[in-house]
Order: C-alpha cells, then structure tokens, then sequence
C-alpha cells in the first residue's frame, strides 16, 4: 500500500505492505533510534509520537500512520535538544536501550503542560522500562524539563 | 546480511526421530535451513562445554534449537521456520532438581562426565552438573550440638531474567581467508573468542570479535550463545547473518537464574554469639551446564555465605542439578541474593529465639578489621560495623496507611574486590589522546571511568580524551565485564598508561597489560535497612525505602556510582517481591515482559544512600567495587521488614500478597 505521513516534520512516502509494522517502516529508513525490546508493547522501548500520543511502534501497523505527525526520538532530539541535556545531567541512563522511549514519553508529557508531580510522572512513564537505573535519575531528567 | 530464525523444541525431553525441511527450503527468500544432523555435535559452553549448536538427535528443554533457516530477511525466515516439521518421540521429562538426583530419575545426559570440562565423575548422582564441599562440617556439628539457640530452616527462590531491555542478538560473517568474524551483545569478548574457538576448532587468532555496546547484560551476556550457530550458518551458506531472539525466545530459552532452595542451620550462644553456620543448598541448572562461567561450574555467593560475620565454624553444601528446562546461567552476583536471604533470614530468625533486636545480633557480630571471615580470609580492613551504624543513624521511619502495619529490616553483604587481567592502548589525537579499550559499555560507565581518569593524570579536558572499544585483533587478553571488576581494573590501567604516555620519548602509541594479582585484600561492606508497609487484610506489600549504607574508597564518578547502588537494590527489590520466571510442565510460562514482571516506575521504593567514606581501595585510585553490591542484600533486608510487620516469615521469594496472605491466616487457625 502506499504510505503517507510527516516523519520528523517532513513529508514521507513509500509503498509498503499492510503488515509492515511502524518500527521496522521506521528503522528501514535508517532512524535506528527506536528500539525494539518486548516486541509486545509492553517495555516502551520502541515508543513514538503518533499525532502527539506516545505509541509502541513494535505494535503499531504502519499503514495506521497514514495522514499523521509521526515524530521518533532522532526528531524530538532535534526538536528538543534540552530533552536530550536534561538526560545527561541528570545521568538519567545507563545502557542506553531504554533511552529514545524514555526520551519520546518526556516529549509527550512537557507537550501536556506543567509538572504533574512525581506521582504522575512515574504513573505516565510506567510503561517504559529500564533494568538499569532504578528510575529516580530517570524521573528527575523528565522532570527537569517541564515547567511547574 | 542475511537472517536466522530457529526452530525450537516444543516438548522438554524427546528423541528426535525426523525434521521436515521440505517446505521451509522452498520457501521465496530462504538460503538454507540446518539441522543438528548437518552441524554435528560440537558443544560449546563457558567451562563445561555441553551445549549442542544445535540439539543432535535428542532435545531436552522446551526452546532448545533444533534447526535454523537462513533467509534474505526476518519475516521470511520466521515464516520458513513455521513450517519445519520436528517429529520427537516424547521422553519422561526430570523437571525438579531433587528428583533429577533420586536414583532411578530420567537422564537428561548419558554421560554428562564426558563433556570437557566437566566437574562430575561417573560416580556421582547422574544428573549432578557440579558439587562443591568447603569448609568443616564435623566442627560445625560439633559446635551446633553446644550451641544455646538453633535455627534450622529452609528457604526457596524462583528463577527470574536478567531482564536487560535488548535481547540476544549476534551477527557473524566469514571473510575470504576464513576468519570469523562476530558483531555480539557479550560482556567478555575475548572470553567469547576463546569459548568460540574451542568449539568451532579453529585458533582464536582466526575469530575477531568486533565492538558492540551491550543494551543492559546483569550477567546474562557473557555466554557464546547463538554465536557459534551464527558463525557456522555463515560459514555454510557463505554470507553475513544476523540472529536476534524475540523477547520471548530470550525468556524461554536463554539462561536465566537458577532456581532453588538452601536449608540453613545456624547457633549462637546466650549473647548471641554466632557458633555455627552449615548451609546446604541444591539448584535447578537445568538442560545444560555450559553457562556458568567458573570452574566449579557453581555459584560464588554460596561459598562466601556468611561472610560479613565472625562464625567460629562453618560448611557448604552447593549442588546443581540438570533437569529438562532451561539452562540457568549467572546473573549479577551469582548465588550471593539467595545465599544472603536465606541467612540473614535465618539470623533474624535466632535472634528473636535469642530475644536480641536484628541490628543487636548484627553488632554483635560483624568482622572487625583483622578478623578473619567464616571462610579464612582476612582483609585490609573490615568496616561492616561503621556501615551499619551508618545506616542505623540515617533511618527514620516512614508512616503508613490506617489499617497497615510498618515493618524494618536489616541485610549486610560485603564483596571483594578483584581487578584481573586487562589491557589499554594510549595514542595522541589531533588535540588530546584516544583510548582504546578491551572492554565493552554495559551501562556501568566504563569508558567514563577511562575518560575522566585519562584526563586527570593528562590533565587535559575530558572531551579530548575519545574512547574507543576496539575489536578483539588490536589488544592484549581481558577478562570482560563482571566481579565488579570494571572500575578496579580499568583505573589500574589508566594510571600505568598514562605514565607510560608522559614518559615516553616519542609520538609512539603506548599499551599497558595489567596482571591480575598484586592487590591488597579489600572488601567493601553494604548494608540496608528496608522499610516496608503490609496490609494484614490482604497481605498485600508496600515496599516504601531502601536505605544502602555502602562502605567506599575514592568514587571515581559520584552518578555513577550512586546509579549502580540504586539500579542494583531496584534488581534486589525485583527478586524480593516480583520476578518469578513460572514453569509449567517444564515450559517457561511468561512469553513476554509483561508475564515475567520486571519493577517499573511505579513499582520501585524510594532509594537513601548513606557512603561510609574513608575506606581503602585497590589500585592508584584506591576504588572498592560497587556493580554487584546493592541488588544482594535487598531481599533479605524486604523479608526481614515483612516478618517484622506481619508477623509471620517469608521463607519463599518472591514475597506475594498471595504468600503472606496464606501466612496469616495460617497463623490464625494455629
């Protein structure tokens, strides 16, 4: 079928199978950011903006983004390069492979407005992941970008 | 780059009597499907080398590899792969590790004593993967019979994953001289190439392990793994493949923790002074021994049980046996989180017949510095008592919801450190210097370690320090990532190669060996007090603060550091309360992360961490080891709070609402 959408803020076509899943439409095309983890949408690795939403591109059909604003994490990082300094100060990664999810749901939260608090913060991150850190470095990176 | 898919057992033990690959071989895209019948039986493992490429005529655990398709691209070899036909002969299974060494039990190896490697003989209970005796058992009878309090009990674990978020993946290619080369997630490339070359026969020189940074290992990246696989499916079919498990083949089918169970008795006298320790403890290996990386093709933290303490007398027992599920491999701290559940459980447990507090009992016997442990070492210095009253003046309690009861508990653990063997290579730049190192990025901050090291000794700016991991062809053996080694081992190396580097007479490139050997006797000590909430009405558990009391040397990178003690108890407070890698009929049961629960955001306790500074390190830096610290005394510290606030004990991670639940209302018909 043939695919239409905005890819990082510019305009993206290809023809693809209907099966194809947006993660691997995305990696095809060289972003290698996203990553895939579970498989399953369970661990958030994988995590992109659909029009906005945060979504597990692992299982997110591609054809499902035609029309829309897909943004991976090589875009926010250039849209929002403090995103990306906020995770180095605040030492909110270790490995690595949960970091372009992590860095994708800061972008959805900051786009919903002020500081939640922490509780909701790390209710809003519950579905990304990391076995390395232990979340508070995490937590504080994503919060340290959000107005109050 | 061409793509493998494999092909597993669905039935935990079975004769292979045919493989259909008819279809699979017609498939569009498809270069080739094996069988173990065309690999041939050339096992490969980390010490025992009983691990089949690919399992020859016999499969004995749900997951095993039975043939692999190579294919122009993913999707077409999975659906090649759909189509393989395994016809098997069901054999009775041995799924339980007391039963596997009953006389009489189904053998999951004929002659598991003809591996290379091997540590069993033909003498032993057939499915024993290894033994180990140590310490003097008579004495420790004897002092138990004199003994004014005894506590004898036993304590279980599940097995869990790792849990790292990028699963194993391997790419091999063979180039036109014939040497191998591998693209891998692996902690230990040179480990890897050694294990790669025993069983490819091929000299090592001939396999070149490429750099990769590793997306989280937790110990459960330092096996070959698919690599030999990958490098013979390249070698046959002449192009580049690349193997990445699904999350849920890496669950079912990789190796993950053993599970188990240790039986401890343990004596004091009437002022709580500990007279005896004999622990006795029995593990699930599982299908094949070959992902324990020592020798004794053990797990470490069983022989060092009891170690923080002065114990007059004490024994271990450690016995592992093969069944028909999956291969357990190591995982952070082999052995040391259940080894330090079961005793610190067992401690708390004497000290309530003894009537002392837990912290009381602890002071009472913590090693003072000169001391020698239960196990005959003596080190520089023992300061477990500091840490503990550090952690004791840090706590304050937290308050809980109406209706829920507040519990405290206290763990030690105290871990030497040992550096090993690695190497450092140290060439100008256009402004500043380029490292090259040995070891890959894990996520512990090695190659921070290097940068900001090399940049103080230089004293240059870190950014003109650039590291580099390079391939295994350019630099001299290292030992990989693991024994919290990384730190010790890699400071080491910069301070000899940066005097090396200022001293040298040219433009020259500079390589530093650094010998295992030459340290000082060092250990560091952590010790944490968990505070938990428990609902009695349900049971249910609120894990509320960690608090980790670490006794350190010079910390080289304060966020790193701090990262690695709360990345460490989040892993503890897993094994503590959630992870529970279920099997059902000898079949792992979770086939994805959701199933198997690894802590989240919201699951995790607040993390306090108290340094006990002032401490003696190893090496011109002065560092003690830190990665495999925290995540050990977690657990016991979680289920000392729970028994505190419930009343009742735990003896069975992990620790469920369910559990505690049945606890208490058993405790009420008593």
């Amino acid at each position: 079928m043939r695919l239409a959408f905005l890819l990082n803020g510019e305009q993206f076509e290809t023809e693809a199978p209907g099966s194809v899943l947006l993660l691997d439409l995305i990696r095809g095309c060289g972003l290698w950011g996203t990553r895939e983890g579970c498989g399953v949408g369970v661990c958030g690795a994988c995590t992109v903006l659909v029009d906005g939403d945060p979504v597990s591109s692992c299982i997110y059909l591609a054809g499902c983004a035609l029309g829309t604003e897909v943004w991976t994490v090589e875009g926010v990082a250039r849209r929002e390069p403090d995103l990306v300094e906020a995770f180095i100060e605040h030492e909110g990664l270790q490995c690595g492979a949960c970091t372009p999810g992590q860095l994708v749901m800061a972008a959805a939260l900051r786009a919903r407005g002020k500081d939640p608090g922490e509780a909701a913060t790390r209710e809003f991150l519950a579905g990304n992941l990391c076995r390395c850190t232990g979340y508070r470095s995490i937590v504080e990176s994503v919060r340290a970008t959000l107005g109050s | 780059m061409h793509h493998v898919a494999v092909v597993r057992s669905q039935v935990p033990h079975g004769r292979i009597v045919a493989i259909d690959c008819r279809e699979a071989l017609a498939a569009a895209g498809v270069a080739g499907v094996f069988t173990g019948r065309d690999i041939g039986l050339r096992p490969y493992g980390r010490r025992v080398r009983d691990v089949p490429i690919l399992a020859v005529d016999e499969v004995r655990f749900v997951g095993e590899r039975v043939a692999a398709v190579v294919a122009d691209s993913r999707s077409a070899a999975e659906k090649a792969a759909a189509t393989v036909i395994v016809d098997v002969e069901e054999l009775p299974p041995v799924l339980d590790a007391e039963q596997a060494l009953t006389p009489g039990s189904p053998r999951v190896h004929e002659t598991p004593w003809a591996y290379p490697g091997a540590v069993v003989s033909e003498a032993d209970p057939h499915n024993l993967q290894s033994r180990v005796l140590h310490g003097r058992p008579d004495e420790v009878e004897r002092r138990l019979a004199g003994s004014r309090h005894i506590v004898d009990r036993v304590y279980r674990f599940a097995s869990g994953h790792q849990g790292y978020i990028e699963p194993q993946t391997c790419v091999a290619s063979v180039d036109a001289e014939g040497t191998v080369h591998v693209w891998m997630a692996n902690k230990s490339p040179y480990r890897l190439r050694a294990q790669l070359a025993a069983c490819l026969d091929v000299p090592p020189d001939r396999i070149e392990i490429h750099p990769v940074a590793v997306g989280g290992d937790f110990g459960g990246k330092g096996s070959p793994m698919d690599a030999p696989l990958c490098a013979e499916l390249a070698r046959r079919t002449g192009r580049p493949v690349k193997l990445v498990q699904r999350y849920d083949e890496d669950l079912t089918s990789a190796n993950p923790r053993h599970s188990g169970r240790i039986r401890v008795r343990i004596g004091c006298d009437s002022d709580g002074r500990l007279t005896a320790l004999t622990a006795d403890a029995l593990f699930d290996g599982g299908a094949y021994a070959g992902f324990k990386p020592i020798a004794t093709v053990s797990l470490h933290g069983l022989v060092d049980i009891g170690s923080s303490y002065r114990i007059p007398a004490a024994a271990v027992d450690v016995r592992i046996a093969y069944t028909n599920t999956v291969p357990r491999g190591h995982m952070r701290a082999p052995g040391a989180p259940e080894a330090v559940f079961a005793f610190e459980a067992a401690f708390d447990e004497l000290a309530s017949e003894a009537g002392l507090d837990p912290a009381e009992i602890r002071r009472r016997n913590l090693l003072r510095t000169g001391e020698a442990n239960p196990w005959g070492e003596t080190w520089v210095e023992s300061r477990g008592l500091e840490t503990l009253e550090a952690a004791l003046a840090a706590y304050r309690p937290l308050d809980v919801d109406r209706g829920w009861r507040h519990g405290r508990g206290i763990a030690v653990y105290d871990r030497p450190t040992s550096p090993g063997k690695t190497s450092l290579r140290l060439l100008p730049s256009a402004e500043g210097v380029v490292a090259e190192v040995p070891m890959p990025e894990t996520g512990t901050g090695a190659h921070t370690v290097v940068r900001e090291g090399l940049a103080r000794e230089l004293g240059i700016e870190p950014g003109l320090v650039e590291v580099r991991q390079v391939s295994t062809a350019a630099l001299p053996h290292d030992d990989g990532v693991g024994g919290s080694r990384v730190t010790a081992a890699l400071s080491k190396a910069v301070a000899e190669a940066a005097s090396a580097y200022i001293d040298r007479g040219s433009d020259e490139a500079v390589t530093v060996v650094v010998e295992p050997g030459g340290n000082p006797p060092v250990t560091a000590f952590c010790v944490q007090i968990a505070q938990v909430a428990v609902d009695p009405r349900s049971g249910q558990v609120r894990v509320l603060e960690i608090l980790s009391a670490v006794d350190v040397a010079q910390v080289v990178n304060p966020h790193a550091h701090r990262l690695q003690i709360e990345g460490g108890a989040a892993m503890g407070y897993g094994l503590a309360c959630l992870e529970d890698l279920v099997m059902r009929d000898g079949r792992v049961w979770a086939a994805n992360l959701g199933e198997f629960r690894i802590p989240s955001t919201v699951d995790v306790p607040a993390w306090r961490t108290v340094l006990v500074e002032g401490g003696r390190g190893v090496g011109a830096l002065g560092v003690k080891s830190v990665g495999e610290l925290s995540n050990v005394p977690t657990a016991a510290a979680i289920a000392g709070a729970v028994a505190d606030a419930a009343g009742v004990r735990a003896r069975d991670l992990p620790i469920t609402a369910e559990k505690v639940y049945a606890l208490l209302r058993s405790e009420e018909v008593s």
